[in-house]
């Protein structure tokens, strides 16, 4: 994608960015998503081949599609927050 | 009124929300470096804290990447699991940087509504002094290209002291970020810490003026894009020597707690 870890996000990634940035700030987004991922990813206009990585988290495929990496890491910690909040110590 | 202190701090959501992958007394060595800084802060009595952070794409999105950008809301809010967060803004003061940073010449983006960052609310989480006092977020773009260039940071900085050091306030400057960190990237687990160490020792010699010849690209490939902000707080110290409160690198981050003699 780029020399750089962190690259100007293309424009063609926008709904790709747009999803992954939801599921990293708005818990109601994340929680449609945790229920059902397939119906979540479509709503957000995600063709089958982003899809397709987003169903493994895979990140050099999701980067290479434009994912922001940032965007990429905290929508992961942000579901496994949830996901296993009996891992997570509140300080 | 002149600035009353200058601290940097990190912000890695670990340090507030710890998963098992962190070690815990590395995690409490970092919080006890920040009690030290809401020790002294608490001491320095300011009236408001001006936070300098990068924004993780959570107040801004794609819709607007504002290079530079002031928070002039009445509070400002955030929520990180199950912490919530809202700080009184201090309106005079961040009104005044933004208009006098326009008249200087670096056009602010400025705004009253959007989610506070982490990367304020964890070290005021550790540092804010008692009793609390209103904020005033700075915001640099740091995760976004193209961000502001170094060069850029540390002028804004110059320009902030001028600003408060015309105020009435006792105003802290404190800058959110760094060292180096590799967030989502295949480097996560392979930090530069060479690289942290080495401007640590520079800058203890008080030579922080030489962060705003680095460039971007510099930047990006030693993890320390969140640097940004460092050297927009190096531009209000000028020649201070820093005092390292502490480093530690955990396996993906190179946390450091700084402050600065005023």
């Amino acid at each position: 994608m780029s020399d750089v870890h962190y690259f100007f996000p293309p424009a063609a990634a926008y709904p790709l960015n747009r999803f992954l940035f939801a599921l990293k700030s708005d818990a109601a987004a994340r929680a449609r998503y945790v229920a059902d991922a397939q119906a979540t990813m479509r709503d957000y206009g995600l063709d089958e081949a982003t899809r397709a990585a987003l169903a493994g988290f895979d990140r050099d495929r999701l980067v290479a599609l434009g994912a922001h990496p940032y965007l990429l890491f905290m929508a992961q910690v942000r579901l496994t927050m949830e996901r296993e909040p009996a891992n997570f110590e509140y300080f | 009124m002149p600035l009353v202190a200058a601290f940097a701090c990190p912000h890695t959501p670990q340090l507030l929300v710890r998963p098992p992958t962190e070690d815990r007394a590395l995690v409490l060595r970092v919080h006890a470096a920040l009690a030290e800084v809401k020790r002294r802060l608490t001491a320095a009595r300011p009236d408001v804290i001006a936070l300098i952070a990068g924004d993780h794409i959570e107040g801004f999105f794609l819709n607007a990447v504002p290079a530079l950008a002031v928070h002039v809301g009445a509070r400002a809010a955030g929520e990180f699991g199950r912490y919530r967060y809202a700080f009184d803004v201090h309106e005079p003061l961040a009104r005044a940087i933004v208009e006098q940073s326009i008249e200087a010449g670096f056009d602010p983006a400025y705004t009253q509504d959007v989610p506070l960052d982490y990367a304020f609310y964890v070290p005021l989480h550790f540092a804010m002094p008692s009793p609390p006092v209103p904020i005033v977020p700075l915001y640099v773009n740091v995760y976004l290209p193209p961000q502001p260039t170094p060069r850029r940071c540390h002028a804004w900085g110059r320009a902030l002291r001028a600003i408060v050091d015309a105020r009435p306030e006792r105003v802290a400057l404190v800058a959110s970020g760094g060292l180096s960190h590799f967030p989502g990237t295949e480097r996560y687990g392979a930090p530069d810490f060479d690289f942290d160490r080495a401007l640590l020792a520079s800058l203890a010699e008080g030579r922080g003026a030489e962060t705003a010849r680095l460039t971007g690209e510099e930047l990006d490939k030693a993890g320390n894009v969140e640097l940004r902000t460092w050297i927009t707080l190096l531009g209000a110290l000028g020649e201070a020597r820093a005092e390292v409160l502490a480093y530690e690198p955990s396996w993906h981050h190179g946390n450091a707690v700084v402050a600065w003699p005023v």
